[in-house]
């Protein structure tokens, strides 16, 4: 015959006992919530959202110097505030002219402006020679149209900036096994006396590597038109249709810098001569992807040497200004060299305002970006380079003063790293995930685990509340 | 010691278990059951890292081999791997494991021997969950003779003894981490059964920083044996990393298989955390609700472990079943007991059904074994609620006629 | 004296532009089992030429490429990754070593493999530069090698050692080998390798590869090798090799076979870049045949028509005067040292037996070398390796083991042994293999038709040659691989439709389970009066 204890007494049902079982429930759990954190967190380290902020706000402005001789200011002293204030209204905000007293030297934004007695005007380096009498207005448009070229229709053939392109030369046989077909030519003389200069002269902005290739069999995918004196002449729409990607084997490089193709059409025998309708030199530009030139060779040729390239690369040489964005002189103005400074500083303004403009709204982008989408990670690499693009913008506001070049150099640099920040992979790792997902796959265990744990340790905190009222309540003996 | 019948009963069982082992062919069937040997105590595990050892190549640089270097050193160099042997080494290690049982129950009951000596040793070595382990050679046999050898010295007060086997066992199986508090409880106080009259910890607390001194330089000194026996290592992420990382999804009667075959990746890793630590959350309640009975600490945590080990096999709840024999008291007090062993039952016969349905026959698929073992989970841990229950409810008495006892 | 130093000009722009050759061949040979083997053979080779020393991958830009023949987008990836040796193929089909010999070309396994010799010394590891590679051969070919990652890829040194000189920088080389036994080759990957000859499929011997016979064809394979040889300079050696059956292709009752009955095309124009572009046609030794049109020369069994020489539209056919005479008994002598056979025993999914059987036709001894690179999933069991000769075990046939153990999920298996056949010996050798359980998002979309495993490589060490008197077949030359067909493998799969379910059982019950535990740790015991009346006493 047994009796029931009084289970209070029990030395177990003691609150001391199950206080400190519940205790030590909720330190594990506790330990281990650092470890949950640790372990299902997205890396997302902080991109400096505040300087992509004070950098999108500031607008780059780069400096021209237009240097008059001595002798001109003299005799005419307020020459200077005249020129000065027709390019200020008339130039863009980007550019900034200066005029001034002829320093002697010129470099990449500083230039001499020197009036002489010949008819023409004339471009020589980075001297601007003018017959005299000419106006001022009429000076102060040549002006701004060297320093600061307006936008043109043709502007959209210009190729999207890249600091590394490919160029590729191809000779393409229509059909080599029908009839005569040029099975060689002499393409590293004339890259280097017609394309290697350009590439020199451009090598702050662009890196470039150069292949060629030689086709044999380069269908076209279409029928031209055969004219009565069996020429075969092809129309504007044709010219659309011309490259046949499918057949013809471009180059497409193992990287992803952009290619810039300089194809040499032979036409098979049956088909010479091909001519383009509208164009004298039988030659016609892709926009941003290539030029393409037609050469009917003779009969019996089958080496394209020097001289038959020479006849071809100076297209070539003018594709590629084109592609390159390198603004052509104004009417009315000759120069003697084939690329002038003015040019190539035109470019490299163009250029530089155009990069910072882009590097700017990608660092905005991302960050907008990298705000609105929760679940993306951001990486070491990506938060790198975005500083990396950031002090590359922050020493060009400093140097662009200075150093046309430079700010050329950097703006490019900013570009290129805002980029591949953007675009990088790993960015992407963590986007389809919902939330609700996350919650299906919690709450099984944690839900139903920890509401008994919640239950009894709100109850308990009660109960010892409750407890030290009471004590405190009862007299002290 | 023992009563003449009892010699008997210790004999004949001793015969039938031999007789089991060498005679018939059923370890050759056993051996790949995956119930019986997860991949880090199959025997052919065992024997394949021995041969990759003999011939020079490092066995802990792919994934076959998964068993403590101490298990290398011993079979690569002191006894033979031949499967006659590993039979009756097992079987001579079961053997074992019961004397080591019984003399637990007599260190609880402070006598030398008792009638009921037999029916504790058939409780373990007739235990269909200890006895088809054995037979398939799984070294998870070795590891509970291991633990009850260890748990019978902490028991006879041999502290040196219990602490080197535990540190071995611990080397072995890094759950085993689980159960060193209650046998450090059990060493500096009595296993004598104070069920009945629950009262504060009565142990010599001061003697505790010499034994978990002791304790970690055994562990220590074996690290140091198994880094020189592998020259590195490379043993650590592959023996005790698999339990915490899960690398080898083969089926076994646990629940964390299939649990991360279908866990998808991001979360992987968080569960693997949250499912350790769920183990260690059990030691310090259990060990202070039962400070007054260390042995039943242990024998509460052993059925935790064998629920909710990484790779248990059906060895792991077969302790924890043969170990019940030792708390008679608690037996008028469990409340469906009937349950529980149809539970256990219904498990036992479905889980090599739907193994062989799913991977021998293609007919069925993985969800049935799948079910079966949550039915098993669900019959263990009935087994280990009724007995945590009526180790409680023993505290207050027998049942009286019109009175009624529960938790609120 | 104006024209002398013309003269030198001319020569020295003629002597720069001719550094390039191309030359081009089709072998079409009669197999004792009446179908055709042909083996088209297009060679480019860029003289004087070296590999790029990876070293050079540390400078920002490549020197220009400026080519005429050699194709333009190999070398670019050939020169991105400095690779030294290179070999890919395409196949499709399973060559039947005992009835077709051993093939023109050696690698024939299943499926896409690729191998490459690469030195190591840039300033990314090799592993980098393989994955580069793989992926931009994987665009250039439209087959889907971006998929041969570290878990296929291995370093067979030994079977697959370079078959062109390898350049002394004094750095060392390393092999990366990979295979994918269940790529599908079709059109899509014949167009880009038609593109890397300089007449595309356009003109010359490559205009008769029409891709809706080759690919209907009982076996074909392609395959791309660069080499490098110092006296040469690099060579790109582009191959396709078909086994056709006449019967089927040409629509006829008799083996006769012509050009337009085996690709439905002739020739119609020869290549004029091509230096030599040769027809080769194995003349039958049995039975009566009528050859046309007449060869130009005959050498040795084979006749041979030159393209460059007064060419006209060419089609050869030949056609017998009776039936073909199939051969009622097996081939004597057999034209390889070895017949083999490769089979996954086992009928339940978690476990298996590899089983392999080779057969010894020579009247020596012979050592064979297999090799087995197994993907982790398969796991080897060496410990049961066993090798039955007449029936009785005899392990001491096993030598020279070298075991490269598979890491899950990184690694695969590279298994190498050597065993030694007596003469005329039938030898079973048997592992057994465990399969692997994977995870949830590693079973591909189809996931229960199982995986490929890649061939097994079998090379005879000291393969003495054969007697030449079977002459439609080619002799076994020494130390050349032979390639087993790949294996299925059938995983046990998991139910695909289960995470959440799963989720939620396994969690539900750990969380009952947890809570009831804890509930009884700490809740409080009372007792009741039964007759309804609360009587607590805490």
């Amino acid at each position: 015959m047994g009796s029931l204890l009084d289970p209070s007494l029990l030395f177990f049902q003691q609150d001391r006992v199950r206080r400190t079982i519940i205790a030590a429930y909720w330190a594990v759990i506790l330990l281990a919530t650092p470890l949950w954190w640790n372990i299902t967190s997205i890396e997302r380290l902080p991109l400096p959202a505040g300087r992509v902020h004070t950098e999108t706000q500031r607008a780059l402005t780069l400096p021209a110097t237009i240097q008059l001789e001595p002798g001109l200011v003299d005799s005419k002293p307020h020459i200077i505030n005249e020129l000065q204030s027709l390019l200020d209204k008339r130039l863009s905000n980007s550019i900034t002219a200066n005029v001034r007293v002829n320093d002697q030297n010129t470099s990449p934004g500083v230039y001499n402006l020197v009036f002489w007695d010949k008819e023409d005007a004339v471009l020589e380096g980075r001297t601007l020679k003018f017959p005299r009498g000419t106006s001022l207005t009429s000076l102060s448009d040549t002006i701004i149209k060297l320093l600061d070229p307006p936008p043109t229709s043709q502007d959209f053939r210009i190729a999207p900036y890249s600091s590394r392109y490919r160029l590729s030369f191809t000779l393409l046989n229509e059909d080599a096994s029908s009839g005569s077909y040029i099975s060689g030519w002499s393409v590293q003389a004339a890259l280097r006396r017609y394309i290697q200069p350009i590439l020199s002269r451009v090598s702050d902005l662009h890196n470039c590597t150069i292949e060629s290739q030689i086709q044999f069999h380069a269908p076209l995918a279409f029928e031209p038109h055969k004219l009565e004196d069996n020429t075969t002449a092809l129309t504007a729409e044709d010219l659309t249709i011309f490259v046949n990607t499918a057949e013809w084997t471009l180059s497409s490089s193992t990287s992803t810098d952009p290619v810039l193709h300089f194809a040499l059409f032979v036409p098979n025998a049956e088909r010479r001569p091909v001519k383009v309708i509208d164009s004298r030199t039988n030659t016609f530009l892709l926009p941003q992807w290539g030029g393409v030139v037609i050469y009917n060779p003779g009969d019996e040729q089958d080496h394209l040497g020097s001289d038959a390239l020479d006849q071809i690369f100076p297209l070539f040489a003018q594709h590629l200004l084109t592609l390159l964005g390198v603004p052509s002189v104004p009417a009315g103005i000759k120069t003697p060299d084939a690329l002038s400074d003015w040019q190539i500083d035109a470019l490299l303004r163009r250029r530089a305002i155009e990069t910072n403009q882009g590097a700017r709204d990608i660092l905005k982008s991302t960050v907008t970006l990298v705000n609105e989408l929760e679940n993306m990670p951001v990486g070491k690499v990506v938060q790198d380079e975005v500083q990396a693009a950031l002090s590359a913008l922050e020493r060009l506001h400093s140097l662009s003063s200075k150093s046309l070049t430079d700010a050329a150099r950097l703006s490019s640099e900013a570009y290129t790293l805002a980029s591949r920040a953007f675009f990088n992979p790993d960015m992407l790792a963590m986007l389809y995930f919902p939330t609700e997902h996350k919650y299906a796959v919690y709450t099984p265990l944690f839900a139903s685990a920890v509401i008994p744990l919640i239950a009894a340790a709100v109850r308990e905190l009660l109960a010892w509340r409750k407890q030290k009222a009471a004590k405190a309540a009862a007299p002290v003996q | 010691m023992q009563t003449p019948s009892s010699s008997a009963v210790a004999v004949g069982l001793v015969a039938s278990r031999l007789l089991l082992a060498t005679a018939t062919s059923a370890t050759d069937y056993l051996i790949h059951d995956h119930q019986l040997s997860s991949p880090l105590t199959s025997f052919r595990n065992l024997q394949e890292g021995i041969y990759l050892f003999n011939h020079g190549i490092n066995p802990y640089s792919g994934g076959v081999f998964r068993h403590s270097p101490l298990y290398l050193s011993l079979f690569a160099t002191v006894l033979p791997s031949s499967k006659t042997f590993a039979s009756i080494l097992w079987t001579f290690c079961d053997v074992v494991g019961a004397w080591a049982l019984v003399k637990i129950w007599h260190a609880r009951q402070n006598v030398s021997s008792t009638p009921r000596d037999g029916l504790i040793a058939a409780s373990y070595l007739l235990n269909p969950y200890l006895v088809l382990p054995s037979l398939a050679l799984s070294t998870s046999s070795l590891e509970n003779t291991l633990t009850l050898l260890s748990v019978m010295f902490a028991a006879q007060g041999r502290a040196s003894a219990a602490l080197l086997l535990m540190a071995v066992q611990f080397h072995l199986s890094l759950s085993t981490l689980i159960l060193i508090p209650p046998l450090l409880m059990l060493l500096i106080s009595t296993p004598a059964s104070s069920l009945a009259l629950p009262k504060p910890f009565t142990g010599s607390t001061n003697r505790l920083p010499a034994l978990i001194i002791e304790f970690t330089a055994y562990a220590l000194g074996l690290t140091a044996a198994s880094t020189l026996v592998c020259n590195g290592f490379s043993w650590v992420p592959q023996t005790w990393g698999a339990t915490l990382t899960l690398p080898d999804l083969t089926p076994n009667p646990g629940l964390w298989w299939y649990f991360f075959t279908e866990m998808f990746d991001h979360f992987r890793d968080f569960f693997l955390m949250v499912f350790s630590v769920h183990l260690l959350i059990y030691v310090a309640p259990v060990c202070v609700k039962f400070q007054y009975d260390p042995l039943f600490a242990t024998f509460v945590l052993a059925g935790v472990l064998g629920i909710f080990k990484a790779y248990p096999t059906l060895s792991d709840p077969g302790l924890f079943i043969s170990m019940i024999s030792l708390f008679p008291e608690i037996y008028p007090h469990l409340r469906h007991p009937l349950v529980t062993a149809l539970l256990h039952l219904h498990a036992a016969l479905l889980l090599p059904l739907f193994h062989q349905l799913w991977l021998m026959q293609g007919t069925g698929n993985a969800n049935f074994f799948y079910a079966s073992t949550l039915v098993f989970a669900c019959g263990n841990g009935a087994a280990l609620i009724d007995c945590v229950r009526a180790g409680l409810r023993l505290a207050i008495g027998k049942e009286v006629e019109g009175m009624v006892v529960i938790q609120e | 004296m104006i024209l002398l130093p013309t003269l030198c000009l001319l020569f020295l722009t003629v002597a720069a532009v001719e550094n390039e050759s191309f030359s081009e061949d089709v072998a079409l040979r009669t197999l004792p089992d009446g179908r055709v083997a042909t083996t088209f053979t297009f060679n480019t080779i860029l003289e004087k030429e070296a590999p790029r020393d990876p070293r050079t991958l540390f400078d920002d830009q490549d020197e220009s490429q400026h080519y005429t023949l050699f194709p333009l987008s190999l070398g670019q990836v050939l020169r991105e990754y400095a690779v030294t040796e290179l070999h890919l193929t395409l196949n499709a089909g399973k060559w039947d070593y005992d009835k077709w010999g051993y093939p023109s070309e050696p690698d024939v396994g299943s499926g896409a493999s690729l191998w490459t010799w690469m030195a190591d010394g840039a300033p990314n590891s090799i592993d980098a530069r393989w994955s580069g590679l793989r992926n931009a051969l994987a665009g250039l070919f439209c087959a889907s090698l971006g998929t041969l990652d570290e878990q296929r890829t291995t370093s067979p040194v030994i079977p697959f050692a370079p078959e062109g000189s390898l350049p002394d920088w004094g750095i060392p080389h390393r092999l990366r080998h990979a295979s994918l036994a269940s790529e599908h080759v079709c059109t899509e990957n014949l167009t880009p390798f038609l593109k890397l000859l300089p007449c595309k499929g356009l003109s010359g011997i490559a205009s008769l590869l029409n891709p809706h016979r080759l690919f209907d064809a009982d076996w074909h394979g392609m395959g791309i090798h660069v080499l490098w040889d110092p006296a040469v300079g690099v060579q790109v050696r582009m191959t396709f090799q078909t086994v056709t059956n006449p019967l089927r292709a040409g629509n006829i009752r008799k083996e006769d076979w012509s050009f337009r009955s085996l690709f439905d095309r002739r020739i119609e124009r020869v290549c004029p870049v091509a230096s030599s572009s040769q027809v080769s046609v194995g003349l039958p030794s049995r039975g009566m045949y009528n050859l046309k049109p007449e060869p130009h020369h005959i050498t040795d069994n084979m006749g041979h028509y030159d393209l460059t020489k007064d060419f006209e539209p060419m089609d050869v056919s030949i056609k017998w005067k009776n039936a073909f005479e199939y051969l009622l008994e097996p081939i004597t002598p057999h034209p390889m040292p070895i017949s083999f056979r490769r089979m996954l025993h086992g009928n339940s999914q978690d476990r298996g037996q590899l089983v392999v059987t080779l057969d010894n036709h020579l009247d020596n001894a012979i050592d064979i070398l297999y090799l087995e690179t197994m993907p982790w999933m398969v796991q080897f069991y060496l410990h049961t390796m066993t090798v039955e000769h007449n029936g009785s075990v005899d392990n001491t046939l096993l030598s020279n083991l070298s075991y490269i153990p598979p890491v899950p999920h990184a690694q695969p298996a590279t298994f190498q042994v050597i065993v030694t056949l007596p003469a005329q010996a039938h030898i079973k050798l048997s592992i057994d293999v465990t399969k692997a359980f994977l995870r949830y998002t590693e079973h591909p979309p189809d996931a229960q038709r199982g995986w490929d495993l890649p061939p097994a490589v079998f090379m005879p060490l000291d393969a003495s040659p054969l007697d030449a008197k079977n002459e439609t077949l080619t002799t076994y030359p020494r130390g050349k691989r032979i390639y087993s067909s790949p294996m299925l493998v059938d995983l046990a799969t998991p139910d695909f439709s289960m995470p959440y379910n799963v989720i939620i059982f396994s969690c539900s019950l750990v969380a009952f389970l947890f809570g009831t535990i804890f509930n009884l740790l700490t809740r409080k015991w009372v007792v009741l009066k039964l007759d309804g009346e609360k009587e607590k006493e805490e």
